[in-house]
């Protein structure tokens, strides 16, 4: 009796939201793990030739995807790091003891980067990385760092890493700020009657009291830079030639440009396993070491 | 738990049977005919952002001879053939929609109504509607043309016959600390309509470009391209990087007299609207292999949805009627759109300069086609723009890079 | 290390203890506030006295960075701002220059061109209706999937937070095809709907409130819920009365991802939405990109337009994300 009522609330908790997730995610990508066996341009109305596993077959000697892999990786490891470092260094700062008003203030601006979206952020950057610097390289002869990194093919993956970590520290920050927040304060206030000085406090108290945060951060950093593409196409264009296209990337075009629907499909579902293979390694290591307060 | 499985597994497949049945279903499916002969409602769903307040304004004004309305949707320039794929693909097609000749039209050639029937069908000019089997299927908006757009004050379009005449201006202008000739970043101001040229001024453009696509030439070996990787290497060596320069700049810089002549088309003058441009401004052939002819095409092209109703399909037909035929829809094509007329019995008095000069040569034959409609989709993006960019970064030879294109090109064909 | 006095966890005692004072444990949090407020008037009046040159040189380092970080994270928004004042000759002149004129005439042609009124309506309709429900569904779910462990919740939580790594070009061909599908066979309105649209984003908002919540959910103790349950409340009493007040730091930043996310979001309603009538703002911009160039000064200060509704909400919203809500509650 109490197990079936169990589950009946089971049920109408979980049921409603699973059921809208099924039909507007998984089955589109049921659908599309479907069309991967399959050459189609996508439209209803022109010929779908089923051919097994070609896709996948053609996908390992495409080289332009591979090296796109490649860099998706080398951005994504190294937009991880400068994302979370950052975040938690602004979350810090506006959590610490500081007026209230310069909170607010940095609050906001550390944030504003997230409200412009990827055209006009591409056009901005482009013009900073481009015309700025270049004059700057040239009026303080400074011109190894200051020159228009979206021409260098190494500079370009790092002017995506720039423009990237600008524009999500204060969107990853907003979490930091929710798992500082919820560290008791008794435990910070037992922790200096103890003596703990702000290195002790940060790494021996506050760290592991919010490597739940840390997770989730991890992750949400990760699968978005997996994912980037708003910025890779406004800002590169996956230039100069293709050294900084990264894989969301050549699937749009594949798709898009070059009408190959059902190869782009097997490219998603390849990076989407190759994706969760990491991230879940990843999740498994963190969460390894989250603190469960009881 | 195995119920659980169960239950995930069941789900999964249940939603796999209703998307096999939804793909399946799409095709058939047609909207509902709203009875009566002619639709009382159309939808025109278009590229150019350019003429979107006059269309609507031109739509606004077909209601209210007509009754019918005309509701006009507009997106942005880049992603409008992507947006139309998928509302075609899910049955919420537009009644009209534009297109551009070649790669877009032979993907969507199972959409496209028949428009031989239009009562001005026989009116356009020569060549410029668009056919499927000997089917019209496209209504051209305009013809535009591409070159060199230069500043009258500091180039002598006589002085510029070939490649010796080009380079000089070239280094003249480098000497005097300007810039001769400009390119920019974007795709097809880059490479796209530049690379044209070579194809064009050849005999048999179409027969060329099959042989290419089977591999059974190579540009690295033809002539005309070793001319014009020529002309791109002194582009390179006599003037600004294109890769640092976007269209705004291009054309600011233009405006303002910092380079002398930039390689853009007619639809460039809008650009200058805001400059108090102190020259005129004229339009010549890129002189590659002595040419004396402009690229001049059909950028655009009005098709109608063959998958919405038979009385939707007949409103659609009428309205394209009404924008061609009568003085009204006349006026809107050629004066508020600033279109150059395709269609006899429309004429047009206020061209831009630029236009009128696309419109002179077109009255005087000289134009060459664009090959840019039968290039493989996607190439310019995809494919093209970077070796375009290897060869603006590097100091790749004049060989190098035809052997590059080639390598591009191949791999284009093939998917 | 005098630093941790500058970097000691906040202490709001007004705006935090206030809220929290007005709920529960009132005495107890007034002694806490004075408390609090001794030890924060002893921790000024040390910083006072033991500045010297060591501290007024870090502070000094600290301005510095503080005014680069500054610079760095406004400049853009100066050159949307300014630059929606320039026409196409004032912008090659210089993008950073101040404009010649402030006039409005740009934001006036914008806000006609994007039938702003109607655009702002639907918009404001559309995130609010998607936040209702990614928020009232997703910690539902959440907090059942933590309560009853199990193989089921596990693969369910499991499955959510996978396909927050698909991206979503991938999906929106095949989206697009089902819910047209739906439209024609089962005669659900799906596509150029606002409601169709709101249940797209229930769906994609979906992984990213569960895991969040579900990470939050994991840090508070079982007992109240417990203790609760013995009282004789059910299931569904449990969850609104007493967990999801606790879940509130959660519910904000949930609230303040997805909102920006949805208002700020084009693909989506530019793949579902048609008619003019139904247009969201992002959508209203649109005729201002073109394919090779952009109406800048329109462009910009559509996108002003856009943004200020955001910040005015990010505004009113972060002094609700309050300090240890959770740990306060519980105990």
């Amino acid at each position: 009796m109490r197990r079936s009522l169990n589950s009946r609330w089971y049920f109408l908790f979980v049921f409603p939201l699973f059921f809208i997730f099924t039909t507007v995610v998984l089955v589109p990508f049921c659908l599309g793990i479907g069309y991967s066996f399959v050459t189609w341009d996508g439209l209803p109305l022109n010929p779908k030739t089923i051919t097994g596993i070609n896709n996948y077959i053609s996908l390992i000697n495409d080289e332009r995807f591979l090296s796109s892999a490649i860099h998706t990786l080398k951005f994504t490891l190294l937009t991880i790091i400068t994302i979370n470092i950052l975040a938690l260094i602004f979350a810090l700062f506006v959590t610490g003891n500081i007026n209230t008003r310069v909170r607010n203030a940095a609050r906001t601006m550390l944030f504003m980067p997230y409200l412009i979206g990827g055209l006009i952020l591409g056009y901005i950057w482009k013009f900073i990385l481009g015309d700025a610097f270049k004059s700057i390289g040239e009026t303080t002869g400074l011109t190894s760092v200051f020159f228009n990194w979206l021409l260098d093919p190494d500079f370009a993956v790092l002017a995506m890493v720039v423009v990237t970590t600008w524009q999500m520290a204060g969107y990853v920050m907003i979490i930091y700020i929710t798992g500082i927040q919820t560290i008791p304060e008794e435990v910070i206030e037992a922790a200096e009657v103890d003596g703990a000085g702000f290195w002790i406090k940060l790494f021996k108290i506050k760290f592991p009291l919010i490597m739940q945060s840390f997770t989730v951060c991890l992750f949400l950093t990760m699968s978005n830079c997996f994912k980037i593409f708003d910025v890779n196409l406004s800002l590169t264009g996956g230039g100069p030639y293709n050294s900084s296209e990264m894989f969301a990337l050549n699937i749009y075009n594949e798709i898009f440009s070059l009408n190959n629907y059902g190869y782009g499909q097997a490219k998603a579902l390849f990076f989407f396993i190759a994706v969760a293979c990491f991230t879940l390694a990843q999740v498994v290591f963190t969460k390894k070491r989250e603190v469960e307060m009881q | 738990m195995k119920l659980g499985k169960l239950f995930i597994t069941g789900l999964v497949a249940a939603q796999l049977l209703v998307g096999c049945s939804a793909a399946s279903d799409t095709g058939n499916a047609t909207s509902e005919s709203s009875g009566g002969d002619v639709a009382k409602k159309i939808v025109v769903f278009q590229s150019k952002v350019e003429i979107i307040d006059q269309l609507e304004a031109a739509a606004k004004s077909y209601q209210d001879e007509t009754a019918v309305e005309v509701e006009v949707h507009g997106t942005s320039g880049d992603d409008y053939f992507q947006r139309l794929k998928s509302e075609l693909a899910n049955n919420q097609g537009p009644t009209i929609f534009s297109l551009s000749p070649g790669a877009e039209i032979t993907q969507l050639s199972n959409y496209l109504a028949d428009l031989s029937d239009l009562s001005f069908a026989g009116d356009i000019a020569d060549g410029m509607a668009t056919e499927v089997d000997g089917k019209i299927v496209g209504v051209p908006y305009t013809v535009e043309g591409f070159g060199i757009v230069y500043n009258k004050n500091l180039i002598d379009p006589s002085a510029i016959t070939d490649y010796d005449s080009f380079v000089k201006m070239l280094k003249d202008f480098k000497d005097s600390n300007l810039y001769g000739f400009g390119l920019s970043q974007e795709s097809y101001f880059l490479i796209g309509h530049i690379l044209n040229h070579p194809f064009a001024v050849m005999s048999d453009m179409e027969g060329y470009m099959e042989k290419l696509a089977k591999g059974e030439v190579k540009m690295a070996e033809t002539p005309e391209f070793q001319e014009f990787a020529k002309f791109y290497e002194a582009i390179r060596d006599n003037s600004y990087n294109p890769l640092e320069v976007n269209y705004d700049k291009e054309c600011g810089d233009f405006a303002t007299g910092k380079t002398a002549s930039i390689h853009q088309g007619n639809w460039s003058y809008s650009m200058f609207a805001d400059y108090d441009v102190d020259f005129e401004m004229g339009l010549m052939p890129f002189p590659i292999s002595g040419n004396d002819k402009l690229a001049v095409s059909v950028p655009t092209v009005w098709s109608i949805n063959n998958q919405v109703s038979e009385s939707e399909i007949k409103a659609g037909k009428d309205f394209l009627t009404w924008l061609y035929t009568s003085e009204t829809g006349k006026r809107y094509v050629t004066e508020e759109f600033g279109f150059i007329p395709v269609v006899k019995g429309m004429e047009s008095t206020s061209l831009d300069p630029l236009s009128a000069e696309v419109s002179r040569y077109a009255a005087e034959g000289k134009t060459l086609p664009w090959a840019t409609n039968l290039y493989p989709a996607g190439v310019v993006d995809v494919h093209l723009v970077p070796v375009a960019q290897k060869f603006f970064t590097t100091d790749m030879t004049a060989e190098a890079f035809l052997l590059e294109l080639d390598e591009a090109w191949a791999v284009a064909t093939a998917s | 290390m005098k630093e941790q006095v500058s970097l000691a966890p906040n202490k709001r005692p007004r705006s935090a203890g206030n809220h929290r004072s007005r709920k529960r444990r009132p005495r107890r949090t007034l002694k806490r506030r004075i408390k609090r407020f001794k030890r924060r008037f002893k921790a000024k009046f040390a910083s006072i006295t033991s500045g010297g040159p060591v501290a007024s040189i870090k502070k000094g380092v600290t301005y510095t960075i503080l005014l680069t970080v500054c610079v760095l994270y406004l400049f853009p928004i100066y050159i949307v701002f300014t630059n929606s004042f320039k026409n196409r000759s004032e912008l090659y002149e210089s993008i950073v220059s101040l404009p010649g004129s402030f006039s409005l005439e740009y934001y006036i042609t914008a806000m006609e061109k994007m039938v702003f009124l109607s655009a702002l309506k639907n918009s404001l309709f559309v995130t609010l209706g998607s936040i209702v429900f990614i928020v009232a569904l997703s910690s539902m779910t959440a907090w059942m999937l933590v309560r009853r462990t199990g193989k089921l919740s596990d693969s369910i939580f499991m499955i959510f937070v996978a396909t927050m790594l698909i991206p979503f070009q991938t999906l929106m061909m095949p989206l697009m095809q089902e819910m047209g599908w739906i439209k024609n066979a089962l005669r659900l309105p799906m596509t150029d709907t606002i409601g169709g649209l709101i249940y797209m984003y229930i769906g994609f908002g979906a992984s990213l409130a569960v895991f969040l919540y579900h990470g939050f959910i994991k840090s508070i103790p079982k007992s109240l819920e417990e203790a609760a349950a013995i009282d004789g409340c059910t299931t569904f009493g449990i969850f609104w009365r007493i967990v999801f007040p606790i879940l509130k730091p959660t519910t904000m930043t949930v609230i303040i991802l997805d909102v920006i996310w949805i208002w700020n979001d084009y693909l989506l309603p530019s793949l579902t939405l048609t008619s003019k009538i139904n247009r969201t703002i992002p959508l209203s911009t649109a005729s201002f990109f073109g394919q090779f160039t952009i109406q800048w000064n329109l462009a910009m200060a559509g996108l002003t337009l856009t943004i200020i509704p955001v910040i005015i909400f990010y505004l009113c919203a972060q002094k609700y994300i309050i300090k240890g809500v959770a740990a306060g509650a519980v105990k």
